[in-house]
């Protein structure tokens, strides 16, 4: 027979069983039945399954059992390592699984070599526009695949790249927009890295598509990276010819450069970002018109983001009835996301659209790290906005995201746990947000700080009822009054943590209580004296000389003097001090 | 030392000089070169590109990522993503802060070491993480920042 | 180096797949470098020159898996193509020796993946 490998997560410790070493029984059972040559047995790292027991995965068949017990290892000898069969009472198929379209080259190819991105079927779309369709054409392709744009606003794809077609300039550019602002997104950085012809083939179709022949990334400073590997995969096409003149023997030219950006979130906004390639202050201006009819130097400007560029090849590839048969009524495709916080697996995950958050955060995510409980996620940045567990079973899209509250921005998914205040969140968020504001419009720059000191005031136990509906008011004029989408999102944390977690936010005004520990200020620390073993540790931390006491008779918190800076939690090595 | 900086600000600009919106791209260049954009260069800067210098320190103070004043030789950028944030990059930065007996955007007296907050590193899944000189430190526990600062503060 | 033509693009596919058989993959974006894998790569470079094994060492982006970074994904005719994950420089030089060398598959390291590719 030939040879099999099994791949084993063994998660036997502790089960009811009462078997503690699956793999060890397995490989006695190998032996006995004389396929211990044959057979490779192998305890795995991480099957990416979880709860569901032993799981194991049968090679070269690549058959998955889950839930297997140490009964089944006869059969599974007999039918399945023997003679090739499933067993099947045993199988496990995966709900879903994580479907790559824009990661799916990332982690394979190298970045720095063109061939491995050719040989992977890459600037194939842009030899088949070229050569066979005429701009009209792929941007009617575009359209029917119902593509969005991936970095906030959700705007069909195919209707930019015809309203910049459409509009009269002796110039257009495409820009793409690679300024990753979301603090805790990451996918655009993780494309650049991996992939990056993948998104300057992107850019060529869109060039070849509304007729510019001059293309920019705009990539943020901190992405050294990044930066690094367009510079070079830049520099390849053009070695190639597929920048330049007659790109593919085509009357099609086009050149694309990099210009950096310097750290200012508002240049995720279109016009702001279009300020900053030109080399001014990033400050957005009112639209319209929008940049597809006076853009960059005044000339229509198509802008994209990195992960929507990504998209454009395969779907000129393969069809627009392909793209448009995965995901869901009005979101198709698939989305990348940031998934990070408190999960198990953070990384990154890519998913068809209307996967629903259970299945990211629980299935594809592994849960919660800590095994606390679930709270919230966090999903579209600064912009966005909090989804409660209730809401977990909703699909992902762009629709139904917005109903909740919160927005798809550009795929940042923060998961928190019951240690995360929520109104220290919006906290963070806000201060974000008042940070960035570039300070151009009064309902931005004014209602943010407003807002900030309100919600410190809460934190530090200083907040009245009222407050609630000052938030609300103030929440409300932002999103009516401000010039751009920073100012007029930036207050959805505010808003939609308030919408979940009101009794949150009253526990703190009321009760003068944080019931997720975080707020310092509203704690009260306390020496558990039957946990205290007496070290002393705490009281020489202290730096207020707030303990008192001594080895003999066990110390004790002088509440007065508490300045709640918790140090004598931290370093206590045996829990003896409780946050209350 | 002022001569030397003007010509290597000269050649920068020389390279940008003919490309629209340059003003941006320069300012990068001559950060790379110096650490930040001394006074004497934003000048000659500003009378190469015959435009007026509050046009250039309008730019420099609008974006996080310019300095104008030189930072100490190691410069520690703390996280504060969500992610990091979510994970304890507060108290890495209390600990640093207490550790160099410095506030955030300012340098220690020996001019060693610089520390201040950035927006994100895109390491999400190390969370939480610092950068000493572009270098990746992640997962980090507050106990282990003693131990990288001493790794830098022996090589002097 | 000559423009690319229409006609170039089987060719370079046929080149690139008829590659080496036997190579190891060092995943190297930010996260995975900010994870050690630079190390990890050197580390592998070191011990396949002292074995004296024709493998051929590459570098790729990242996989989005930064939970388990330093990652490296190793195939050796004959054996399954298979993905190690935090792999430390022991367990690098285990890589080389364990598995390149002497045809094994280390254990507690792979991660599964469990996606599929939205297109072949």
């Amino acid at each position: 027979m030939s040879e099999k490998t099994v791949l084993l997560q063994d998660t036997t410790a502790g089960s009811t069983t009462g078997t503690s070493d699956f793999f060890g029984v397995f490989k006695a059972a190998l032996r006995e039945s004389d396929l211990a040559d044959n057979v490779r047995l192998v305890r795995v790292a991480d099957m990416g399954v979880y709860n569901q027991g032993v799981v194991m995965t049968i090679l070269p068949e690549n058959i998955t059992y889950a839930n297997v017990e140490a009964h089944d290892i006869k059969r599974i000898i007999g039918v399945t390592l023997k003679h090739g069969n499933p067993v099947k009472d045993l199988l496990y198929q995966p709900k879903f699984r994580q479907m790559r379209l824009v990661l799916k080259n990332c982690g394979r190819l190298d970045p720095g070599s063109i061939d491995d991105y050719i040989a992977a079927d890459g600037y194939r779309a842009l030899l088949k526009a070229v050569e066979q369709k005429t701009p009209d054409e792929v941007i009617a392709e575009l359209k029917a695949s119902g593509l969005r744009g991936r970095g906030g606003g959700g705007y069909s794809t195919g209707l930019k790249w015809q309203f910049t077609r459409e509009a009269a300039g002796e110039l257009k550019y495409v820009i793409c927009n690679a300024d990753e602002g979301d603090p805790g997104a990451y996918m655009d950085r993780s494309v650049l890295e991996g992939n990056p012809h993948s998104v300057i083939e992107g850019m060529l179709l869109a060039g070849y598509a509304i007729g510019s022949s001059q293309g920019f990334f705009y990539i943020r400073a901190e992405y050294p990276l990044a930066i690094e590997r367009v510079q070079k995969a830049l520099d390849q096409a053009r070695e190639r010819g597929l920048l330049g003149n007659h790109i593919l023997g085509s009357d099609f030219s086009m050149d694309i450069e990099i210009r950096l950006g310097a750290g200012a979130f508002v240049c995720g906004e279109e016009t702001a970002l279009i300020a900053s390639i030109e080399g001014k202050r990033g400050t957005p201006v009112p639209r319209p018109p929008y940049p597809s009819v006076r853009g960059l130097w005044g000339m229509p400007t198509c802008i994209n983001n990195v992960e929507t560029l990504a998209n454009v090849a395969p779907i000129l590839l393969h069809g627009a009835d392909w793209f448009a048969g995965i995901g869901t009524q009005t979101s198709k495709g698939t989305k990348v996301f940031a998934l990070t916080g408190k999960v198990r697996n953070s990384g990154l995950v890519e998913v068809p659209m209307g996967t629903t958050l259970r299945e990211i955060v629980f299935d594809i995510g592994g849960g919660i790290a800590s095994g606390r409980a679930f709270k919230a996620v966090q999903t579209g940045g600064p912009s966005g906005g909090v989804i409660p567990e209730k809401y977990l079973d909703t699909p992902v899209d762009y629709d139904n995201l917005q109903k909740l509250g919160s927005i798809m921005g550009s795929g940042g998914m923060i998961v928190m746990d019951e240690c995360d205040c929520m109104v220290d969140i919006a906290k963070f968020y806000i201060k974000f947000c008042v940070d960035e504001s570039c300070g151009k419009c009064a309902p931005c720059r004014i209602g943010g700080y407003q807002i900030l000191n309100i919600l410190e005031g809460i934190t530090q136990g200083r907040g009245t009822l009222q407050d609630l509906d000052r938030l609300i008011l103030i929440a409300r004029a932002m999103k009516m009054g401000s010039l751009c989408g920073l100012g007029q999102t930036a207050a959805n944390p505010v808003i939609s943590t308030l919408a979940y977690f009101e009794d949150e936010y009253r526990e703190h005004i009321v009760n003068r209580r944080c019931p997720a520990r975080k707020c310092r200020a509203l704690l009260e620390f306390n020496i558990i004296r039957h946990l205290c073993k007496k070290c002393g540790l705490c009281a020489r931390a202290c730096p207020e000389k707030a303990i008192t006491g001594d080895r003999e008779h066990g110390y004790s918190i002088d509440t007065e003097k508490c300045i709640h800076c918790g140090v004598c939690f931290d370093v206590c090595k045996f829990s003896a001090v409780e946050r209350i | 030392m002022e001569a030397v900086s003007l010509e290597r600000a000269e050649s920068i600009v020389a390279k940008w000089k003919n490309k629209k919106g340059n003003l941006i791209m320069i300012l990068h260049d001559v950060q790379d070169a110096f650490g930040y954009i001394p006074e004497h260069v934003a000048r000659r800067i500003s009378r190469l590109l015959d435009i007026p210098l509050a046009r250039i320190y309008e730019v420099l103070t609008f974006y996080h990522y310019f300095k104008l004043n030189q930072p100490g030789k190691y410069k520690i950028a703390v996280c504060m993503g969500t992610a990091c944030y979510l994970k304890g990059s507060p108290e890495i930065l209390e600990e640093l802060k207490t550790i160099l007996h410095v506030e955030e955007g300012a340098t220690t007296s020996d001019g060693l070491f610089y520390i201040e907050c950035v927006r994100c590193l895109g390491c999400c899944g190390l969370a939480p993480v610092m950068a000493v000189n572009g270098t990746i430190y992640g997962n980090l526990k507050k106990g282990d920042v003693v131990d990288i600062i001493s790794r830098y503060s022996k090589e002097g | 180096m000559a423009a690319l033509t229409g006609n170039d693009f089987d060719a370079i596919k046929a080149k690139v797949q008829g590659g080496a058989k036997n190579w190891i993959k060092v995943g190297m974006s930010t996260c995975g470098i900010a994870a050690g894998a630079g190390k990890t790569y050197r580390v592998l470079e070191d011990e396949l020159s002292k074995q004296g094994h024709p493998v051929s060492l590459l570098t790729c982006g990242c996989l989005g898996m930064c939970y388990a970074e330093p990652l490296v994904e190793v195939c050796i005719e004959g054996l399954p193509r298979v993905v190690y994950c935090r792999v430390s420089e022991e367990c690098a030089r285990e890589i080389v020796r364990g598995h390149v060398m002497g045809r094994k598959l280390l254990q507690d390291y792979i991660l599964a993946m469990h996606y599929e590719e939205a297109f072949s």
